[in-house]
Formats: structure tokens, sequence, C-alpha cells
């Protein structure tokens, strides 16, 4: 999962991308209106945590510019506004969640869990495929009920396949969502994860599309 | 209505008015007692000369050269004794009275002093007292009489007290008659220095409105003289509202730019259990706390000044609604609406949208399924002519108990510590309100939940 954090404010953007991180998120950063908007617009993050007020652009337009680009990552506004006119604009320029400052990081942990998986149309922060299960909110994952040790990485694949289930999704995808836009995009290395993921699962939830990708498909029993 | 203070322009204005006027009428009041007296006497003079007239007529040297009255005069007054009615005939050297009416007895009119020159028939006129102390007027000439080379003295004089009566009667008119004539204008005066007076006042009521927030500046259309100083105040209230504007400007960026840094020290403090972090958390609430409310004062502050506002409510709960919906996604609440269209509340957007915003959030947050908006008119107040509407926003939660409706206004105060929020919505609702002159009152729904009722001022 990959988000992208436009704050302004080094020390709370710094906070951010290390809640973030901890957790298990690829995690971009901004600082000001126009770098957001240019890294939103062509990096697919799974959810962006958007400041309105920054420099060079201000929040509410970089978000209504990426709307009316067609963009539809989930967007949480970040901001001390805490005007019900404001709120009014952030929604209706196409936020899907409003937090104001201050507040409390396992807040924003939640609400941005939330932001993706209803983004992928999950209702449950439980994901369950088969016998594989994987809880958003506390990053374990089990396979009948066992307790599935995993690294940060594999576990970024599992959960990135989890929220598409059923879907074929491709290396590049998978490697868009799994690494930062730093990161050398090699995608040979994916199928070494997605071995050592297979392996550690047990289970074979997780198909090879030959040619096209993977996908976590429900094994017919 | 006519308060009376030493130092005011009114008072300035009548008291020299009156002591103007009271110096001119008391001065006019001599001079027409003076001239009153002057003509009276001229006339008795003139009367007491057609006497001496008759005397001379009358009168006759006899053998011993002594003159002598053939008839007596026909005023009877003249007989009567120390009557102040007297004529003489004198030796005018010797000064031996010769012949003197029957009424000077044994006394003889007093001699000449203070008399005024004698005119070309060498008659003069004085004053005098006779024995009795009765004010006399005495007219005297020197003649000569037909074969005798003396000269005699004739004096002939009169009661002049007899006309006190008639000064006396003349002074009490002319003390009514001015007397009134000072009060008469002085009453103009007092209207007179009110309707000059007027434009101040005028100008005092405006001020006022504008302190008060009823009017945005003085209007125009005063006298010349004062309408500089109108032009003055409302350049200075200009001036004023600009200090404060920029000063609330500041109250709201320094409310804003302090909460991230509030944000930065809180998040540094949540993986820790040690007593500093726990100290630093619940000083980042109070903190934020006393933001939000500063903010909110600075922000009603300033709109105090702005009269005339008007917002249509429809359009703003929508909005509102919309918003809440997003906020408690996940849940599917439902707003049902029922707001008039062209319902206008009279004061401005912002505040609306606190007030309601905060009542739709708690709706929201506190709702199984729906909530209800709905908006009513209310009868017109007779007394005061100002129309008012009532929102009500209700919810089918769990709503709250009687007994704790009135704490949930207070500021601060929050009854369920599970759910967000700063415990401020509800306070800043009803004094928001209160700045309006409405109210905001929390009751059972017939949904199950809270039903809370917000009095405004509506557009009539």
């Amino acid at each position: 999962m990959r988000i992208l954090v436009v704050e302004d404010d080094k020390d709370l953007n710094h906070q951010l991308v290390e809640a973030l991180a901890q957790k298990g998120y690829v995690v971009d950063k901004a600082f000001d209106g126009e770098e957001g908007h240019f890294l939103g617009d062509t990096e697919p993050y799974d959810a962006i945590v958007l400041d309105l007020g920054l420099p060079v652009l201000d929040g509410v337009s970089v978000l209504s510019k990426w709307r009316r680009a067609g963009r539809k990552t989930p967007v949480l506004i970040l901001t001390a506004r805490d005007r019900w006119s404001d709120k009014v604009a952030g929604f209706d320029a196409g936020a899907d969640d409003y937090v104001t400052k201050p507040f409390h990081m396992e807040e924003i942990l939640a609400r941005l869990r939330a932001l993706v998986r209803r983004a992928a149309g999950i209702a449950s922060s439980e994901l369950q495929c088969g016998p594989v299960a994987l809880d958003t909110a506390n990053a374990k994952v089990t396979v009948d009920g066992r307790n599935i040790k995993l690294t940060s990485l594999e576990f970024r694949l599992l959960s990135y396949l989890m929220h598409h289930p059923g879907k074929v999704v491709s290396r590049s995808e998978l490697v868009a969502h799994l690494y930062d836009q730093d990161f050398d995009r090699d995608s040979n290395t994916v199928e070494v994860f997605v071995g050592r993921l297979r392996k550690k699962l047990g289970v074979d939830v997780l198909q090879t599309v030959r040619g096209m990708g993977y996908a976590m498909i429900v094994p017919s029993a | 209505m006519l308060t009376v203070r030493s130092n005011s322009l009114w008072f300035r204005l009548v008291l020299s008015a009156v002591i103007i006027s009271t110096s001119v009428l008391l001065v006019a009041a001599f001079l027409l007692n003076a001239i009153f007296v002057h003509a009276l006497q001229d006339n008795f003079d003139q009367k007491l000369r057609s006497d001496l007239d008759g005397i001379l007529a009358n009168v006759e040297l006899s053998l011993n050269g002594k003159p002598v009255l053939q008839t007596q005069l026909a005023d009877s007054r003249f007989s009567l004794p120390l009557s102040g009615w007297y004529w003489q005939i004198s030796d005018s050297e010797s000064n031996e009275v010769l012949v003197a009416s029957p009424s000077l007895l044994e006394s003889k009119i007093p001699s000449t002093s203070g008399a005024t020159a004698p005119d070309k028939s060498g008659t003069s006129a004085y004053s005098a007292v006779d024995v009795g102390e009765k004010n006399l007027r005495v007219i005297y000439r020197v003649v000569d009489l037909f074969g005798s080379p003396k000269k005699f003295a004739i004096r002939i004089s009169g009661n002049f007290d007899e006309l006190n009566g008639e000064i006396t009667s003349f002074q009490k008119t002319l003390f009514a008659v001015l007397t009134g004539l000072g009060i008469t204008l002085l009453t103009a005066l007092i209207f007179q220095v009110r309707f000059a007076l007027q434009p101040l006042a005028e100008m005092r009521r405006q001020l006022n409105a504008v302190r008060g927030g009823q009017a945005d500046r003085l209007g125009g259309n005063f006298p010349t003289e004062i309408q500089p100083l109108a032009n003055e105040l409302n350049l200075l209230v200009e001036a004023n509202r600009e200090v404060v504007d920029r000063a609330r400007m500041q109250v709201g960026n320094l409310a804003h730019a302090l909460k991230t840094p509030l944000s930065v020290i809180g998040n540094e403090t949540r993986n820790s259990t040690s007593p500093l972090a726990k100290k630093l958390r619940e000083q980042i609430v109070m903190m934020n706390n006393h933001i939000t409310l500063y903010l909110d004062r600075a922000r009603r502050a300033a709109r105090a000044h702005t009269a005339g506002a008007s917002t249509e409510v429809a359009p703003v709960v929508e909005a509102l609604a919309r918003t809440v919906q997003r906020i408690q996604h996940g849940r599917k609440i439902e707003f049902k609406i029922d707001i008039p269209t062209g319902l206008r509340f009279r004061g401005e957007c912002q505040d609306l949208e606190e007030m309601l915003g905060n009542l739709l959030d708690n709706a929201g947050k506190w709702a199984n399924k729906k909530s209800w908006v709905t908006a009513q008119i209310m009868p017109l107040d007779s007394k005061t002519a100002r129309g008012w509407l009532e929102l009500t926003v209700e919810d089918d939660g769990p709503g709250i108990p009687e007994d704790r409706r009135t704490d949930a206004v207070k500021r601060g105060q929050r009854l369920d510590e599970t759910k967000m929020g700063s415990g401020l919505g509800m306070s800043i609702i009803s004094e928001t309100a209160a700045m309006y002159s409405g109210d905001l009152k929390l009751e059972s729904s017939e949904l199950g939940g809270l039903k809370a009722r917000l009095k405004l001022p509506m557009v009539v």
C-alpha cells in the first residue's frame, strides 16, 4: 500500500511518514501543493493525506485538480481549519475524510485503513481469502488461525493482493504500489517475494497467471 | 427627558440667556417706571400751574401793600388743614409769608431746594416734604404785582402721595407683564436650544447604533457645523474596525499556526507512558480547547459589527447534511430535511453553519438510522414585531436523559467521553444563539433520541 503525505510542516510530515511506515505502508512525502499535486497525479497511491494550508498551491485546489483529472485516490484532509464552511468546501472538492489538528495519530491510521478498504469495496477491517486472514488494524496474518510472521514487504504484497481479491494484478502494478518512487523498480524481485510468501502461507491461494500477473483466488477444495 | 447637567451646552445656553434677559428686563422695568413717574409728575405740575395761574388772576394788593386773594380757590383741598395742598405768597426778599391757604395753618411751604431751572414764564418746580411728612410737589414763581415795587414769590403745592396708588398699580402691572414676557422668552429659548441641539442628540443616537452593531457608520445630513465632526467620526470608526479586523485575523492565524506544533508534540508523546507524556497529552487537550474558544470568540466579536446580514437556511442545511453524511461514512444516516424555501436567517452565514453543523454532527454521531431537520416560522412577536424561526434537529439515537440536558449545554461538558469532540459544540451553539437573542432547547424526540430546538431571528 502506497500513501502520499502532503504537509508543509517538516516535523509533522516526518511523524506521519514514520508512523505510516511502521504500519507497513510505503510512504512518499511532499512539502508543498505543487509537488504534492504532481506526485498524486502521476503515482498510483492507495490513499493521500493532504494538508489544506500549503505553500504554492492550497490543498483544496490540489484536490479539485486531481478530481477534475479523474483521479479517484481516497484523500484524507488533515488541517487546522475547523470551521464548517471549510469542511463543506473540503468534502465538496472531493475529500473522503476530514481530520482537524491537533489529532491522534491512531485516528489518522484507523481512518486511512478504512479509506483504503472502502476504496476496494471491503467493509470489514479483517480481510479473508480462504483460510488466510489479514487483520488490517493490527497488521497480523493468520492461516487457519495460525499466526504467520511476514517481513514488511511480504506483508505489503499480501495486503495489496487481498485488497483486490480475485483480480489479476500485474507485476508492474504491484511494484508501483509496493515501493516508493525512488526505488529501482526491477519486477523480477517481485517474483522472489511471491515465492517466499507462498511458502510461508503454505496454502495454495496465490496464483500466478502466466504472462499477466498474480491473483488471490480461494482454492476450490 | 430633560436632565440638567451643569456641564452641558444646554445648561450654558439657557443660563446665559437667563442672565441676559433678566438684566435687560430689569433695566427696562426701571426705565419704564421712571418714564411713567416723570410723565405723572409733569401732568401734576401742569395742574398746579393752572392753579397758580388761578391765584395770580385772583390776587390784588390791599391797601397796606399786602397781596389778598379776592375769592378762595374752588378746590376744597386748599382749605383742608395740612392736606398737602397749599399755596402761599411771600416777599421774595425777606421770605415773610404775606398770605397763605387755610390748609397751611401756621406752617410754611418748604423753600426752594433742587428746583428745576425757571422756564420762560419764570416758573420752576421742586419736590419737598411738609410738616406732616407728606411728599409735596411745589410750583414756584416770582412775580410783580401791579402797584407794588416789591417782588413776590408765589408757591403752590400738591400732595404727590395721592398718586402713589396709581404708581403702585402701574408697577404691579409692569412687573406682571415683564415677568410674563420673561417666562415666554425663556420657554421659547429652551425649545430653541433643544431644536438647535437636536442634531447632536441624533449624532449620539447614531454613534450608539454603530457601537451596538446596528449601523456601519453615521448617516449624512448633519448641520454644516457638525458634519465635519461626523465625517471624522466615520473615519475613526473605520480605522478602529480595521484595527479590530487585523487583530482578529492575527488571533485566527495564531490559533491555526499553533495547531500544527500541538499535533507534533502530541505525536511525539504517543508511544510513551511516562508521566511527562501523560501530562503533555492532558495539556495539549486544554490548549486546544483554549484555541477553539478564543477563535470562536474572535470570530463572533468580529461579526458583532456586521449589520443587516441575512442567510437562506435551506442550502446551508443541505450542504451540512451532505458533509456530515460523509464524515459518518460507513454508517448510513438518512437526513430527512424539510425547510421552507426562501426561509432566511437574520444573521451571518458562518454563524448558522457553526450552530447547525454542530447540531447535525451530533445527530449524525448518535443517530441509529435517521435524523430529521425541520424548520418552522414562529408566530410574530406582537411587542417587538420581530420574526423568529425555529430549527429542529432530532435523531433516533439514545438521546440525553432529562436531568443531564442542562449539563450538555455547559462549556466543555462531554457526556460521553468515548466519542470524538472537544465538548464545546453545544456551548458554542447556545452562546452564538444568545448573541442573536435566540436560544437552544433540548428535548426528547418522538424518534426516540434527542430533539434540539434552535430559535433564531428570521428575515420577515
